[in-house]
């Protein structure tokens, strides 16, 4: 297979300083998702696997080890391009939805295209489509701040596709829903990886990791079973 | 974006802006304060004489009254300033000695003035007749209140020959005293008046007429005078106001004592130089103080903003988009400041002029308050620039957010 993975990291290393102390939260982390695939990543808290998901969505940088997304080298990326890696290669669904609360929604999902470039016209009409698409349209043009906990996260899941992003990551994203609203988001991730999209998952409970393909488990920063 | 966040603080934001307009207010007040004071000198120095002219006078350069070393202006004089560079024309003035319009009675005191045809001095508007012409003898320019003494408008008395008293006894003001010499009478026919503002006495005649009465009034001749007692003064006229310098350095050199308009209004410029600074630096302390405003609303509202930074940042907003998002809004309280404090500036300026009025009707018609296009203009830059400066820092601490933690700040 000579396409390149969506994900590939080699050896990845994060430690953080902590006073005198260093604390790896990933100790060296080799693994391969294929494009196409959901992963889902699993293990306690402090298992560094919200870590993992930084590295790869470009808000934290490794200090150690390689690590690509859909080909390219996240280090050799300067503050600009990472941002555009942010807001192009990967779209990334929060626990905590991280809607801004005064804009509507459709602004909200059109914004990470603000950042690139793209026309407000434009803009707002990718939005739509993409809300349509994820049966969200009622609900667009409402702020954030009058949607319930699921609407909040179908909203934060049409964000994260609105620049065609080569993998979708969610860090617990059912974290802050009932189990009516978790059950239906893990069912969009189900639905969004049939059309083809990637999705890279992190979750604590077994029962949404047992959706995905595959489950990746980490312990104290590092595979222990992939 | 950040218009949404202008409008969302809308207290802190409208306060901050207050600032800026008042500080900006302040500036454009005391600036036009000193630009019309500035204005008003300038337009009656303007009313006073041309900024070409070079008055040569008959004495040693440094002359200041009392200590005054005579010194005599002949043609040799005339000639050599007429062969320095960027001098359009020299016009000789000889003044003869005080005397009378015997028509118009003792009050008609008058100075014989000699100048020649084309004289700054004689140019401008006439309230009737014309100007002293080529070839002119036995004629006058006199001014309207001399004219009144001996005809009832100042039109009626053109074309009327009147008789030149030179020397002798003559009334100034309410004293009379001895004059110089024996009296002697000529026949002048009027043919100008001017306007008696530029001078009471001033009673122009052609140069030769002048001189003739000076030399008879002393027993000379004419070319005696000419030679031994000099010219009155001479009007030096440059190519252009620019090159007064050069012709004052000219006359200096040729032993002369100079004055002109010129060097008066550039030592007022540089006055008014001082008094603008000093103004708009007192205007500058108001600005700066909301300045320091601007930059806490700014640090208020990137701390506030922490989780948003944290979500553009984590949504693909490079440092610079985000840097740029809280320049932006600076620069709304800076825009909207600066156009608010112009508008202030303007209107207070009007408010005081209108007061002062009225408080006193007689004042000044000019306005006191000026403004022109550069002030309003850079005022307005002022405003938006001290916004952006004071919006720097915290809109380089909003860039320099790192995503992560931003996005963990509650």
């Amino acid at each position: 297979m000579n396409a390149p993975l969506a994900v590939e990291a080699l050896d990845l290393e994060r430690t953080y300083a902590s006073g005198r102390t260093t604390v790896a939260a990933l100790a060296g982390v080799t693994l391969g998702i294929r494009r196409g695939e959901f992963v889902a990543v699993m293990g306690p808290s402090g298992s560094g696997k919200s870590t993992l998901l930084n590295v790869v969505a470009g808000l934290e940088r490794p200090t150690g080890g390689t690590v690509r997304v859909d080909g390219e080298d996240l280090a050799k990326l300067d503050e600009v391009a990472l941002a555009r890696h942010r807001s192009k290669r990967v779209g990334m669904v929060f626990q905590a939805f991280n809607l801004l609360p005064r804009f509507s929604v459709v602004d909200n999902v059109a914004l990470p295209l603000a950042f690139s470039g793209v026309p407000a016209a434009e803009r707002v009409r990718r939005a739509r489509a993409i809300l349509d698409r994820l049966g969200m349209s009622a609900r667009a043009d409402h702020r954030s701040n009058e949607l319930s906990g699921g609407e909040l996260q179908r909203a934060a899941v049409a964000r994260a596709l609105i620049g065609d992003p080569a993998i979708l990551l969610a860090d617990e994203p059912t974290g802050n829903l009932d189990s009516v609203n978790g059950a239906a988001l893990i069912a969009l991730f189900e639905e969004l990886h049939a059309q083809g999209q990637t999705v890279l998952l992190v979750t604590h409970d077994a029962l949404i990791a047992s959706h995905a393909q595959r489950t990746i488990s980490m312990r104290d920063g590092r595979v222990v079973d992939g | 974006m950040s218009l949404g966040n202008y409008g969302r603080a809308r207290l802190r934001s409208g306060l901050t802006t207050a600032g800026v307009a008042i500080g900006t207010a302040l500036v454009v007040l005391l600036i036009a304060l000193a630009t019309g004071a500035e204005d008003n000198v300038r337009r009656s120095i303007f009313s006073i004489g041309d900024l070409r002219l070079v008055t040569v006078q008959p004495f040693q350069p440094g002359a200041n009254g009392l200590s005054a070393v005579p010194r005599t202006i002949t043609d040799d004089t005339v000639a050599k300033l007429k062969s320095v560079a960027h001098v359009d024309g020299v016009y000789r003035q000889f003044d003869a000695p005080l005397g009378m319009v015997v028509e118009g009675g003792d009050d008609a005191t008058i100075r014989p003035q000699g100048i020649e045809p084309g004289a700054p001095v004689d140019r401008g508007d006439l309230l009737a007749g014309r100007h002293i012409e080529v070839g002119d003898r036995a004629v006058a320019v006199i001014p309207g209140n001399i004219a009144r003494l001996v005809a009832p408008n100042a039109g009626a008395a053109v074309g009327r020959s009147v008789t030149m008293r030179v020397g002798g006894a003559v009334k100034l003001g309410s004293t009379r005293i001895g004059g110089s010499g024996t009296p002697r009478d000529y026949a002048v026919k009027i043919v100008g008046v001017f306007d008696e503002q530029a001078s009471q006495t001033s009673f122009r005649i052609p140069l030769d007429d002048a001189l003739l009465a000076g030399a008879e009034n002393r027993g000379l001749t004419p070319d005696a005078i000419r030679e031994t007692t000099g010219y009155s003064g001479l009007a030096v006229e440059a190519d252009d106001s620019t090159n007064v310098a050069d012709i004052v350095k000219a006359v200096q050199e040729l032993g002369f004592s100079s004055f002109s308009l010129k060097q008066v209004v550039e030592q007022i410029d540089q006055g008014f130089g001082v008094f603008k600074g000093i103004l708009a630096g007192i205007g500058g302390v108001a600005l700066l103080v909301a300045a320091i405003g601007i930059a806490n609303t700014m640090v208020m509202s990137v701390l506030e903003r922490t989780r948003e930074i944290g979500i553009m940042k984590a949504v693909g907003a490079s440092p610079r988009d985000i840097r740029a998002l809280f320049l932006v809004e600076a620069a709304y309280v800076g825009v909207f400041g600066g156009i608010l404090g112009l508008a202030l500036g303007l209107a207070g300026g009007q408010l005081i002029d209108r007061i002062i009025r009225q408080l006193n009707p007689r004042t000044n018609p000019a306005a006191i308050f000026v403004v022109g296009p550069d002030l309003a203009l850079g005022a307005l830059a002022l405003a938006l620039a001290v916004a952006l400066l004071a919006g720097f820092l915290p809109a380089r601490r909003a860039m320099r957010m790192s995503a992560l933690s931003a996005l963990r700040y509650e």
